[in-house]
């Protein structure tokens, strides 16, 4: 396990590095939008994964970063790259309010609720709230992003932006591991009572989990907007959400469990286009099939730091 | 790493440029269409259409000793397939796209071609395709603002209803007929007694009727599509509203009368005739020969008008021996004489809005077979 | 009135269908603490069920009895349906954590959902019009006959349910199941006889909703499910998921609170009005209307 994160993740990072130059432009579509996919599915299984909330509403917070952008492109002419500070400040003050009056909640009720947000989300842009999302349609024509005055028109080079964002959201997410933070979360999805009979404030440490993944969310939301110059209210459909939610269970609510997930459940499906009336249904069994094998995902997240025979014991909560 | 990779993103952009610029020997017409997905019939018809056309004009020896290739591409019907479409098919290097059949399908793509002077020819009838100036759009259908002033000269000048109550869902093609109607039996001193909205597919349009049925209208007219039209006649009949039923082209589907059932008679439907009723030559030339290729009728009117759209810019272009896509435009909107069209004369006005109209009514027979009751 | 009457009436034939699918929902949630996300899917399978039924085994037939027979055969069909899911799906992840089974649950919605599509097209698909249309005009209210059908027949359904589920030995055994599966285990209860038995009724009366579907609004599409499923598992929030009278309580307010929203204030936003309703109910009273509040281990 080890020597894998020292040379598995160097090995991963190079192969993604010179991935696009070998991939003709349909296969680089797919490619950035698998990178895409994984920021979106990292960020949920922050809220997910660690804090362990029952969160199927992530697309809200993913279309409201691209939605974000698009306005501010569109509308008022910001520069792309200018739009990203508010693509990720916004989701996360969004993240706060919303989360703030639900944490409580139990999970099932919780998971209906994000849906929930979800839905009324799509129902704003669907009818056009303030003029500015363009109703059922959406948003055409965004700018592409500028760098030092250089137009970033090539899929290749939004691939690289979109790498760049993984690269930033895996840095993320691995300080969070080592941080304060982190180790709160951990404790409190493992036993919220006996984290909150330790003094950590259950409450905060849940809404910062929001604020983050609907932060990150929101970034990637930024690059949706850039690859496909264009926004609209189908691609952050709930059923997206529920997208996000089972790539994290199905992989594992682990970097390499993510990444498997991604790939399973946006990537094969491209491979099988060929098969497109078949592949929801055989992907289904698929989903059955791995959670009766592999009940906790494929890679399942480790434990961190805790010594094995500690850990032995407490196999409860998930 | 980091300058790693900016060199080589750098050296991609150069590469990327560099073909950009590689030479063409072929006239590149791109199909944008629903190829797949709900509209599927119809982006097929389109595709085949184009296909049939471009055969035939390169069996005469091109255009200008080009031969037509012929590149597709399936919006499926979505708006977002259909942004990544046309970034395919500029990047592939067309001069010009056929398509695509709806309206959200086309806007989502038309920027894209007009930042690259691609020319775009749709079918698209919803008038917002023509309000963004773009000199890259042709319309080769009729707008939704023409079809508009026949169904309100119809309800409010033929049929003298007093009252009228008027139904759309959200879409842009819906939407905008709705409000062009509304607008245009205001001016024709029409009462619209309430606009109401739908959500397509939620079957449920009990609460919007019964609201409706409390203003009393002569007639209910319908600008969205026959899937949900079906259900509002059955339920408007449920609701005991003795009010008519006009629905707009889209309504112009069997599975209309299927939907409403008993209901469906008496139901009034507006659209251009289908392809079997053109009277002209040159359509009944092409539709023989597209059924003796594909074994069957085209779909609909819709997909030969694309055919009319896509000829009248060959024309364009072999009238002043250029490939240059700007003049071509310039040369169709100012047309002095129209070209002899599938669908009827074909001309351009200014904002690349096809000229003219030519619409009917139909009525919906007891055994749901259609009665043209007017005709443009 | 008039006006307020007919929104009444609407808002009741909903109602009573949101109900009979919420009924599903609630019972395997009560025993099993499981969102059976499949459950839509099944009521839409129910509805392509019975048009094949009446095409295929039935030649077309529009007799009653031909309408009945429809009915209990879908009804059959789905209850098999519904038994073989809760094998092959849910049983393997009985002891499994309690993500596991809801990504089950999704996986196998998929894979209803594109059954449904594989057998029957994407395309709509069209019910036969089995129930002649007949109105009776009540001073400005009409009322069809196909509503006081669907209202009739949903409460003789309920009623029978609830008399079922408090009345007999069974119920009995249902009821203890959800309480504590482990204690009605030690007290002789065949707790896996007790789970097929609740997706027999739950799938049943699912067919019936959706069949009642097929019947009011006559389109019928493959990808429905989760519309319904979605409002339905709303109203069984709404009542207090695992009560079973409050699911019907639930379905019956959530039916007459979209036909007033819609009717009233405005039929764009009737779905954000209903999350709105359900997020406000579930911060107030997170157990829904008839919940016990259960102190539950996190």
């Amino acid at each position: 396990m080890k020597n894998l994160e020292r040379f598995g993740f160097p090995a991963f990072i190079v192969v993604m590095a010179i991935l696009p130059n070998l991939l003709n432009s349909r296969w680089q579509a797919v490619a950035i939008t698998f990178l895409i996919f994984t920021v979106v599915a990292l960020s949920q299984d922050i809220i997910l994964g660690k804090a362990g909330m029952f969160n199927m509403g992530q697309a809200l917070f993913f279309g409201m970063g691209a939605y974000i952008t698009a306005i501010l492109n569109s509308q008022y002419g910001w520069p792309m790259l200018a739009t990203i500070p508010v693509a990720i400040i916004l989701p996360a003050i969004f993240g706060v309010l919303l989360a703030g009056p639900i944490v409580h909640l139990r999970g099932d009720y919780l998971l209906v609720t994000t849906i929930g947000f979800n839905i009324v989300f799509v129902q704003v842009v669907q009818n056009n709230l303030g003029g500015v999302t363009g109703g059922p349609n959406g948003i055409f024509g965004l700018d592409s992003i500028s760098i030092f005055g250089t137009q970033l028109t090539s899929q290749i080079s939004v691939y690289y932006f979109a790498f760049a964002v993984l690269l930033l959201t895996l840095f993320v997410m691995r300080n969070l591991e080592k941080s304060k933070a982190g180790r709160a979360l951990h404790y409190l999805r493992e036993d919220q009572l006996a984290a909150e009979s330790i003094g950590i404030n259950t409450r905060i440490y849940k809404i910062f989990a929001f604020a983050l993944g609907a932060g990150i969310a929101g970034l990637a939301g930024t690059v949706f907007a850039t690859q496909y110059s264009a926004v609209s209210p189908e691609a952050f459909e709930f059923i997206q959400s529920v997208l996000f939610f089972s790539i994290v269970l199905v992989g594992g609510s682990s970097i390499p469990g993510i990444l498997i997930g991604v790939f399973v459940m946006f990537v094969l499906p491209e491979i099988f286009r060929e098969f497109a009336t078949w592949r929801f249904f055989i992907f289904g069994f698929a989903m059955i099939l791995a959670m009766i094998l592999r009940p906790r995902g494929i890679w399942p997240a480790s434990f961190g730091k805790i010594p094995k025979f500690l850990i032995k014991e407490s196999n409860h909560g998930a | 790493m980091k300058r790693t990779i900016r060199n080589v993103m750098l050296t991609l952009c150069a590469v990327a440029m560099m073909a950009g610029l590689s030479w063409a020997d072929t006239l590149k017409v791109g199909v944008q269409a629903p190829i797949t997905g709900s509209y599927a019939n119809e982006g097929q018809g389109i595709e085949n259409g184009v296909r049939l056309i471009a055969a035939q004009i390169n069996a005469k020896g091109g255009v200008m000793g080009k031969q037509i290739e012929v590149i597709p591409c399936d919006d499926q019907g979505t708006a977002m397939a259909a942004a990544i479409c046309a970034k395919d098919l500029v990047n592939k290097g067309v001069s010009m796209v056929i398509g695509s059949y709806t309206s959200t399908c086309a806007e989502a793509a038309q920027k894209t071609y007009f930042n690259a002077g691609v020319l775009q020819t749709s079918d698209g009838t919803a008038d917002s395709l023509t309000e963004h100036g773009y000199w890259t759009f042709l319309r080769n259908s009729f707008p939704n603002s023409a079809e508009a002033a026949f169904a309100a000269n119809y309800m409010v000048n033929v049929k003298g209803y007093k009252s009228i109550a008027v139904v759309s869902d959200f879409s842009s093609y819906a939407a905008g007929l709705a409000e062009a109607t509304i607008a245009e039996i205001k001016k024709a001193g029409g009462n619209v007694v309430t606009y109401a909205k739908i959500k397509a597919d939620s079957q449920n349009f009990t609460p919007v009727l019964t609201n409706i049925k409390s203003k009393k209208p002569d007639v209910i007219f319908f600008a969205g599509y026959y899937s949900d039209g079906g259900q509002l006649r059955a339920q408007q009949k449920a609701l005991g509203i003795k009010a008519d039923f006009i629905g707009g082209d889209a309504n112009d589907n069997p599975d209309f009368s299927k939907l409403a059932g008993s209901s469906a008679q008496g139901a009034y439907i507006i659209n251009v005739p289908s392809p079997d009723a053109l009277p002209y030559d040159i359509a009944k030339t092409f539709i023989a020969d597209y059924q003796k290729t594909y074994g069957m009728m085209p779909p609909s009117i819709w997909g030969l008008m694309n055919i009319d759209g896509m000829r009248a810019i060959i024309h364009a272009m072999e009238h002043n021996q250029s490939f240059d896509t700007k003049k071509a435009a310039d040369y169709l909107h100012n047309m002095d004489k129209p070209l002899e069209g599938i669908t009827g004369s074909i001309s351009f006005a200014k904002d690349g809005n096809r000229k003219g109209g030519a619409y009917v009514v139909k009525e919906i027979q007891a055994d749901n077979s259609y009665k043209i009751v007017h005709a443009q | 009135m008039d006006i307020f009457l007919q929104q009444l009436a609407n808002g009741l034939t909903i109602g009573s269908m949101f109900a009979l699918v919420a009924l599903g929902y609630t019972m395997v949630y009560g025993v099993m603490k499981l969102i059976n996300f499949a459950h839509g899917d099944m009521v839409a399978a129910s509805a392509f069920v019975g048009l094949t039924i009446y095409t295929q085994v039935l030649g077309q037939a529009t007799s009653l009895v031909a309408v009945i027979a429809i009915f209990l055969l879908a009804a059959v069909a789905m209850a098999c349906v519904g038994i073989l899911l809760e094998r092959l799906a849910y049983r393997p992840l009985r002891e499994a954590p309690r993500l596991s089974a809801v990504v089950s649950a999704l996986g196998a919605s998929l894979v209803i959902q594109n059954g449904i599509m594989l057998i029957w097209g994407p395309q709509m698909r069209i019910f036969p019009e089995l129930v002649p249309q007949v109105y009776w005009d009540f001073g400005g209210v009409v009322i069809s006959l196909i509503q006081v059908i669907i209202l009739v027949l949903s409460l003789i359904l309920m009623i029978a349910l609830y008399l079922f589920v408090e009345k007999t030995r069974m119920g009995a055994a249902i009821r203890a199941s959800a309480i504590d599966q482990d204690a009605a285990r030690l007290m002789g209860i065949n707790v896996n006889n007790v789970i097929a038995l609740i997706f027999v009724i739950g799938s049943s009366l699912g067919a019936v909703g959706g069949l009642f579907i097929g019947l009011y609004y006559r389109g019928i599409t493959f990808n429905m499910g989760w519309q319904y499923g979605l409002y339905a598992f709303i109203a069984a929030i709404l009542g207090g998921i695992g009560n079973i009278p409050g699911a019907m309580l639930g379905g019956m307010l959530l039916g007459l609170f979209q036909a007033f929203i819609a009717g009233y204030v405005s039929s764009t936003w009737a779905d954000a009005f209903t999350f709105i309703l359900l997020i406000l109910i579930l911060i107030v009273r997170p157990t829904g209307l008839l919940g016990e509040r259960v102190a539950e281990k996190v």
